[in-house]
């Protein structure tokens, strides 16, 4: 640890520390040892003590000069890298933040979970998240931002295929990792962008207030960074691979598929993970490189933002799944931090983060409790029905006052009518868009009306959820009249969370004015020094007729869903289906990159084998081929000649052998004859 | 006497001893085998500890900065006019082989371990076994050529009937198809160390030489040899360093596999038995690689930079033809054998690059290779052994029947797909950051190879995520039924011995990673300062 | 008058009638005496030679000393037919190809 700190800037650091380090002791206690039962209770009170440092860090740390501590970790080359932390107004915050949502969610999950015989493996598991999530929040450089921005979607992954027999959870929790994988490169190559030209990982160093980024401009197509020149062309990589990043790990546009599936999780995970903390993350990244951004690259942000904001909203006001609707919804609300980051509402959107944080994870709670007693019901009667699916629900507020309530609350908040935290973040965001919209073409209008027009199907969506499942009748009992029904509310494990989270919904946490965002303790931390205040009338008429509007749609939401009125829009039209299909992005995915890669990869496969090994075996053929030439020569041009000559000298040799008969006559002529012709040659010549 | 000398020929002795032991015994060869791999391992552990790091130990070019050296006039003969012949027994390691003998020790354990399978003749398969692992250490510490050739050839003659053996049932054609690629490759690096040979020559005693370090000296080459870089000469057109470069890269890329150069490999891996698939895949790529930054860069620095541009391409095709092909795979442990090419495509890349940051990578890529890779096909033994038989879809839900089994293959992909925390991630991560950096620092490399090689990480992910839902997760479905189930039990305490220190290891350096690079780091620095300045 | 030219024609006449005699016949004792024909063909013109050496008697003394031989030789190729014929049973020589090659 640096020595050059001050001492309370030191204990700051250890008790940071402390509370990063402790989940994960909570995690190899229940890894190593099996605690069964009390694997709950470590990890729970793990988390509950690093709640309490959190808590300090915060107290001493928000709105004081940031702390930056490192140890030397390793040296590659002439680089060192450091392992450290660095704590300033968004990383106590968010450290803060994620603390307080993962403790309620670990006492829900101890009721939650505790039939459950993987109940030790689940609180592993989540104590690892726990733990990479908080260190994330906390790291100084990129390479452990990029590490534990990984394990996070790792211990997502292990999370969402908890139950990992199921089928759907497994492909589930795959496409998760994958598509997490897809923004981990992204972030990757960004991180070597940065790294490439400025040497360093460290995040203080590179996006503080007069950092290396903040010092390197853009002019020219060049990238100019003191001596360091690039071409442009790699500033935009970095941006896009960190928008990769933000897409894959807040869900947007086009990598957000994967959230509405990982609903495949027990329904406490995607509380914690799904809603309120990791998918939270790719904002936190934002916030993290914010001053990397260029104008334009800012307004894609926006584009995107704004888009998948609509798109998710679209999306959730035809589903059917309870749990999905609200994943669909988080995809929206994510998509509207990530536009805020994109017009420059900085502020806001960390304000959204956080209060979106908590009525996310209570709809999530609530959710939990209500598809545990669908569960109950479906175990008691045996039935064999979705205990998700919201069309069996109903009426369910006089049987579950408690979760009614809540559930109430954190709707209200979601859709943003006053007196609700959701209120005074979420009309921040939609007052900035339209300011910042009056500074650009005027085609730039159109996000901040998507985004009203996304608040209205917001405040459909929430309706249809609570009238569909609190009001009316219970519909499963229309269907199977003998049915049983043990509804309750669920024990204090339930209760005490989601009330406490139900009052973190409320506007005195944030703001003792609930009408005006400007004075939100979290909006007021995050300005720029030059922010401007109320210059415009959009401050009041645009919450004043988003509200209002939002009221209309409500009413509209119970006359149809609670008073059975016709719906004037029929179910059987080509909009109803692209909604209800998810505007078909899995079947796209599946056709253009699934299907398509591995075609890609059984024709490489099938190169392999006929293609180079072909090629090897073309050439072992020859090669043989040559040798059996080779050996046919061998066996007729030169051993031909030997044989020839063993021939003939065999042949001399009979000829010669014919005269040694044995006979002496023969011997004797033979003598005669040779001295005749001799004579006779003799006389010849 | 000589720590290294000793790591070296302890396994012949061992060897040697299983030998003259009457065959009655055979039951206590393997601990026999077990002890020697022990001791290499307190051995290379103790090299470690006493590897003295810092700019005067960094070794690579400086004959007089390697530690552990062991110089002894080996082969002297008189040649008359051309002066003698001068072979040396020269051993000797820097920063770019220590951590490998360390990672070499731990491996050889493990297959050790794994060789518990192995129940015909018993003491023909582990005096072989020993012999190639007296090969593997020999190559990494022999600083002449003659000596690296001949551990090189000698490793090639254990494994063909190790493979050949003991193998699977297409195992004479895996075995001659790997003895041929690699004879392919080695016959001709003779001819270059031979031309080697008779360009350079000793300073000291005016004799030609086969030392290695001497070799990277462009002043110890006789004027108008071959290989001297002020003559250039050619061959069949081409300059004749550019050549010996190809060649010695040629027989070294088999050995890596770099593709196309790998189909080899997955022959090799099916086919082999366990504990050789464990020492292929875990150390000997790892000579490919090391070959590559010791001989071809190291020798021919100057031809290295010109064809980096090459190296990385190749380096790239490798990472995401590899991946794919895993993509495709129904045998697992082929799959595994693709993944690594696709994972020895960063070592490649990484030392393209020719900065610190790649070469580092690649050096770490290969020691935590050598980790991952071994699990990952002992893993594969585990469920083989089982029920003799590796198909993909004739598994699902191994998870319910194998929990701590299905634990160490969780721990073993994700590993290998480069999570963090574990030590592909660093190597990885590295090996593209240094060739992206390549283009800013020297301009090797276009940026695009890294950002290609990134996807490669996405794809590994695909792979064995994929493998993972189909044969791990899910409700349990066995092709074999109830026998298969009886069979696959979870895995014993042998197995685990063996897992543990690999998942540790690979842990240790994912976290700690200066355990590597404060080793290595000074040899980099050196490497990279001496290639530089070849780079026009 | 009978000169030398007719003992030598003699000579060769019988001579010739001794070779064909040994080159034909398949009874060793006739192949004998056609050695023996021949030899005495070869005495007759040592004698008729003689006529020439009227001082020393050359030609006598060789043909004395040829006859010798020619009887020691005959006896022994005599001997040599009986222990041919007590081996082989026969005395055709044809029949006798021990040495055939």
């Amino acid at each position: 640890m640096a020595q050059t700190l001050p001492y309370q800037q030191l204990t700051t650091c250890y008790y940071a520390l402390t509370a990063v380090v402790l989940p994960v002791l909570a995690f190899a206690v229940n890894f190593f040892l099996k605690k069964g039962k009390a694997a709950g209770w470590i990890s729970t009170i793990a988390i509950g003590a690093t709640t309490v440092f959190a808590a300090i860090v915060f107290k001493q740390q928000w709105n004081a000069p940031l702390i930056h501590a490192t140890i030397p970790w390793f040296t590659i080359g002439g680089t060192a890298v450091n392992a450290g932390i660095l704590l300033n107004n968004l990383s106590v915050l968010l450290l803060l933040l994620v603390n307080v949502i993962a403790l309620p969610v670990h006492i829900y999950s101890m009721a939650y979970m505790s039939h459950d015989e993987g109940f030790s493996r689940y609180f592993t598991y989540l104590s690892f998240f726990c733990f990479s999530m908080l260190a994330l929040v906390v790291v100084d450089n990129l390479v452990l931002f990029y590490a534990f921005w990984e394990l996070v979607g790792f211990s997502s992954y292990l999370l969402i295929g908890f139950w990992f027999t199921r089928d759907k959870a497994v492909q589930a929790n795959k496409k998760a990792f994958i598509m997490n994988r897809i923004g981990d490169v992204g972030l990757l190559i960004a991180i070597m962008v940065l790294f490439s030209q400025y040497h360093t990982f460290d995040l203080n160093a590179l996006f503080s207030a007069d950092g290396l980024v903040a010092n390197s401009t853009l002019t020219n197509g060049l990238w100019i960074n003191g001596t360091s020149t690039i071409p442009a062309v790699w500033q935009y990589l970095a941006c896009a691979g960190l928008f990769l990043a933000v897409a894959a790990k807040s869900a947007q546009f086009p990598l957000h598929t994967w959230l509405p599936d990982a609903m495949e999780g027990p329904t406490s995970v995607s509380a914690l993970i799904h809603a309120a903390t990791m998918v939270a993350a790719g904002i936190f990244l934002l916030g993290r490189v914010y001053p990397l951004f260029s104008v334009h690259e800012l307004d894609a942000l926006a584009i995107i933002g704004c888009f998948t904001a609509f798109m998710a909203a679209s999306i959730a006001i035809t589903q059917n799944d309870l749990k999905r609707i609200l994943a669909f919804s988080t995809i929206s609300q994510l998509g509207f931090m990530v536009m805020a980051m994109g017009i420059g509402a900085y502020a806001s959107s960390l304000f959204h983060l956080v209060t979106h944080a908590f009525f996310k994870c209570l709809l999530f709670l609530v959710a939990g409790a209500v598809i545990h007693e669908m569960q109950h019901i479906r175990d008691e009667n045996k039935l064999d029905f979705d205990p998700q699916n919201i069309l069996y629900m109903g009426g369910l507020r006089r049987k579950m006052p408690i979760t009614f309530i809540t559930a109430v609350i954190a709707g209200l908040a979601l859709v943003g009518l006053p007196f609700t935290s959701g209120y005074l973040s979420k009309d921040g965001i939609l007052i900035q868009a339209f300011e910042w919209s009056d500074t650009k073409a005027g085609v730039f209008k159109i996000i901040p009306i998507l985004t009203l027009i996304t608040s209205w199907l917001t405040a459909f969506y929430v309706a249809r959820l609570v009238f569909k499942v609190f009001f009316g009748k219970f519909r499963l009992s229309e269907v199977n009249p003998g049915l049983k029904l043990h509804v309750h509310d669920g024990p204090w494990k339930f209760n005490v969370p989601m009330i406490f989270l139900a009052i973190c919904c409320l506007f005195p946490v944030f703001s003792l004015n609930p009408f005006l965002y400007e004075h939100a303790w979290i909006y007021k931390s995050f300005l720029p020094s030059n922010f401007l205040e109320r210059m415009n009338p959009y401050h009041t008429i645009i919450p004043i007729a988003l509200n209002i509007l939002s009221l209309l749609v409500i009413y509209w939401a119970y006359a149809v869903y609670v008073l059975d009125k016709k719906l004037p829009l029929k179910q059987n039209n080509w909009l109803f289906a692209f909604s209800y299909y998810q505007w078909y992005f899995n079947e796209a995915y599946q056709k253009v990159f699934v299907q398509p890669v591995l075609a890609i990869s059984t024709g490489l496969f099938a190169f392999d084998r006929k293609g180079i090994d072909g090629l090897i075996h073309f050439f072992n053929r020859i090669i043989l081929w040559v040798a059996k030439l080779s050996a046919a020569i061998d066996r007729y041009v030169v051993d031909g000649f030997l044989h020839f000559v063993v021939a003939l000298v065999r042949q001399i040799g009979n000829f010669a052998r014919s005269f040694q008969t044995g006979r002496v006559q023969y011997y004797l002529l033979t003598t005669v004859v040779a001295i005749v012709a001799w004579v006779i040659l003799k006389i010849l010549i | 006497m000589n720590l290294l000398t000793l790591l070296i020929f302890i396994p012949l002795l061992a060897g040697l001893v299983i030998a003259v032991m009457p065959s009655s015994l055979r039951g206590s060869f393997k601990y026999i085998t077990l002890l020697t791999a022990v001791i290499q391992l307190v051995l290379s552990v103790l090299i470690y500890l006493n590897f003295k790091t810092g700019a005067t130990h960094a070794g690579v070019v400086h004959e007089d900065q390697f530690q552990f050296v062991q110089k002894l006039p080996w082969i002297r003969l008189n040649l008359g006019g051309v002066g003698d012949l001068q072979i040396d027994y020269f051993v000797g390691i820097d920063g770019v082989s220590v951590t490998l003998l360390v990672m070499s020790a731990l491996v050889m354990i493990v297959a050790v371990i794994a060789s518990w399978e192995i129940k015909t003749n018993l003491k023909g398969y582990f005096i072989l076994f020993l012999i190639l692992d007296m090969a593997v250490f020999g190559v990494f510490s022999a600083l002449d050529f003659f000596l690296f050739y001949l551990f090189y050839e000698l490793m090639l003659l254990p494994l063909y009937f190790l493979i050949g053996m003991w193998g699977g049932p297409r195992r004479e054609y895996a075995s001659i198809k790997f003895f041929l690629y690699t004879l392919f490759g080695s016959v001709f690096m003779l001819l270059v160390m031979v031309g080697l040979y008779l360009s350079v020559k000793d300073p000291v005693t005016g004799n030609h030489t086969f030392n290695i370090i001497q070799m990277m000296n462009p002043a110890n080459y006789d004027a108008g040899s071959v290989f001297s870089a002020l003559s250039h000469q050619t061959i069949l057109g081409m300059p004749a360093r550019m050549v010996g470069f190809v060649v010695l890269f040629i027989a070294f890329a088999i050995k890596v596999p770099v593709v196309p150069l790998h189909t080899w490999l997955p022959d090799a891996h099916v086919e082999a038995p366990t504990p050789v698939s464990i020492l292929l895949a875990g150390v000997l790529l790892k000579i490919g690689g090391y070959g590559i930054i010791r001989i071809c860069a190291g020798i021919f620095p100057d031809a290295a930079v010109q064809s980096s541009y090459w190296l990385g391409l190749l380096g790239v095709i490798s990472i995401l033809y590899g991946a794919l092909n895993a993509l495709a795979q129904r045998d697992l442990k082929r799959l595994i054998a693709y993944s690594s090419v696709s994972h020895m495509g960063f070592v490649l890349l990484g030392i393209a690059s020719f900065t610190a940051e790649g070469i580092s990578g690649a050096i770490m890529q290969m020691v935590s290779h050598g980790f991952l890779s071994s699990m990952l096909f002992f893993l594969v033994g585990v469920v083989y052994t089982r029920v003799h038989d590796r198909d993909i879809y004739n598994f699902r839900g191994l998870a319910t029947l194998m929990p701590s089994y299905t634990l160490f293959v969780v721990i073993a992909f994700f590993a290998s797909l480069g999570l963090p925390g574990f030590s592909a991630f660093v190597a990885e991560a590295f090996s593209l950051a240094g060739a992206f950096k390549s283009a800013n620092t020297n301009g090797l490399l276009p940026q695009w190879m890294a950002a290609c090689g990134a996807l490669g990480i996405l794809l590994g992910a695909g792979y064995f995520l994929w493998t993972l839902q189909r044969m791990f997760f899910g409700t349990p479905l066995l092709k074999g039924g109830e026998s298969w189930k009886l069979s696959l039990t979870d895995i014993n305490w042998r197995e685990r011995s063996a897992l543990i220190p690999l998942a540790f290891m690979a842990l240790l350096l994912g976290v700690m990673p200066s355990l590597v690079f404060n080793k290595i780091n000074d040899s980099v620095l050196l490497l990279v300062d001496f290639t530089r300045q070849f780079i026009k | 008058m009978i000169s030398l030219t007719h003992y030598l024609l003699v000579g060769a006449c019988l001579f010739c009638i001794g070779l064909y005699v040994a080159l034909t016949k398949r009874n060793a004792i006739q192949i004998l005496i056609g050695i023996e024909l021949m030899l005495n063909a070869g005495i007759l013109n040592l004698v008729a030679f003689g006529k020439f050496d009227k001082a020393a008697n050359g030609g006598q003394l060789f043909a004395l000393f040829a006859i010798v031989l020619a009887a020691a030789t005959t006896a022994v190729a005599l001997a040599i037919i009986l222990n041919v014929y007590r081996r082989y049973k026969t005395i055709d020589p044809n029949k006798v190809d021990k040495l055939k090659g």
